[in-house]
């Protein structure tokens, strides 16, 4: 079976190194690149963590008019095809769950990719609230 | 790859390349950077900036040298290519003087002329402030998008990126994709007080039923939840709000378990 994300919210002290360490696993031409996964905190231990859901019907990948989303069959996620991107945007907008997001200058489609089947945010993340098993 | 695999050398080494596949397609495999504008993955390859152009040939050629453009040119077996010989170079210099002579504002062109040692251009310069090389991405674009609103008319030096009849095209959803997608930068569109100004459209947008912010033409709404079969509600929250509200679902649900009306109570508590 594909491995996935489990994610075991009242485990979470919303640390955010699952923030950090995405954004240097993205990083490209000496800087941070956009955080795919996101922390949100909460008053009460129910701080959650909002990553692309790799959809089976994607609407990003329904909407995109080049095929720039594919999915990768080894490891489920869709993934951007970074030059074919064309950055009309329409993507971040047609994700019902707001998962995904572009970069400010290129425009070019930013959304979890499952760091090729070894996510770095689980990795790192040091309470095992994020674990992809 | 597919199971027939030929081998073309690039720079003195030796990659290999399925059959079909164009110069530029496997230098940027191998990871030999060729300078290109009017080039991009996602559309149709035109040749029309000429900047890609290689210095190719063959051990059958009887040291006969051929000037292409790589990203139309297809390899075969065997092929030889120089992508930054001093002839290539020399070529590269001579477009980016024409190209500078066309649109000496256009820091894009100043930078890669730069590169080539051109500082100003030896021809006269065109009096007009256009930064637009022609090359045509953003007609392709709107074409890949299923639109057609935008041509490119005229020949010689008066071609341009046309409107039909001059008009603002009847076709154009106000999706910007030409002015994204330019090189240069050459498209002008604004975005004020939720109205979008493009190719002498005045396009009212759709505002996110969250924040309000503006987030595409009406047109272009109707456009994309057609072409995709997908319901207009997926175009009318931004992505932003789409998180909140995200959050908001998940939150709700824990605390209807933690109060009991779900079946367990959460993990660890």
């Amino acid at each position: 079976m594909q491995k996935t994300f489990t994610i075991t919210p009242s485990r979470c002290t919303a640390c955010r190194t699952c923030e950090l360490a995405c954004s240097f696993r993205h990083a490209s031409n000496g800087k941070m690149g956009i955080s795919r996964i996101r922390a949100h905190m909460f008053d009460e231990p129910h701080n959650q963590i909002l990553t692309c859901f790799q959809c089976d019907e994607a609407a990003c990948v329904m909407v995109c008019p080049v095929q720039a989303l594919v999915r990768n069959e080894a490891t489920g996620a869709v993934e951007v095809v970074v030059d074919r991107c064309i950055g009309c945007g329409l993507c971040s907008i047609a994700c019902p769950f707001g998962h995904m997001t572009h970069e400010v200058d290129s425009r070019i489609a930013v959304k979890c990719d499952l760091c090729g089947g070894d996510p770095a945010c689980a990795a790192f993340c040091p309470t095992k609230t994020l674990e992809y098993k | 790859m597919t199971d027939k695999t030929i081998n073309v050398q690039i720079n003195g080494q030796v990659h290999q390349a399925a059959p079909g596949e164009t110069i530029l397609e496997v230098a940027k495999r191998a990871g030999v950077r060729i300078p290109t504008l009017c080039y991009h993955e996602a559309l149709e390859s035109v040749g029309a900036c000429r900047l890609c152009t290689v210095e190719i040939t063959h051990p059958d050629w009887k040291g006969w040298k051929g000037y292409v453009t790589s990203c139309l040119y297809q390899v075969e077996d065997g092929l030889q290519v120089e992508t930054d010989s001093a002839d290539v170079r020399e070529i590269r210099k001579t477009l980016l003087d024409l190209l500078l002579a066309r649109c000496p504002k256009s820091d894009v062109i100043q930078k890669l002329a730069a590169q080539y040692g051109v500082k100003s251009t030896s021809f006269k310069e065109n009096e007009d402030d256009t930064v637009c090389i022609l090359c045509g991405l953003c007609v392709r674009v709107c074409a890949v998008k299923g639109c057609h609103a935008i041509g490119v008319g005229g020949r010689g030096i008066e071609k341009l990126i046309a409107k039909p009849f001059n008009q603002p095209p009847p076709d154009c959803i106000g999706c910007a994709s030409c002015a994204h997608i330019c090189p240069t930068g050459a498209i002008p569109f604004e975005d004020v007080n939720g109205v979008r100004k493009i190719w002498g459209h005045e396009f009212p947008m759709v505002r996110c039923e969250e924040c309000g912010e503006p987030i595409m033409p009406e047109k272009q709404l109707a456009f994309e939840a057609n072409k995709a079969s997908l319901d207009p509600s997926y175009f009318t929250v931004c992505a932003a709000c789409s998180q909140k509200k995200t959050v908001q679902t998940i939150k709700t649900a824990f605390d209807m378990r933690s109060i009991g009306v779900a079946d367990e109570a959460p993990a660890g508590r």
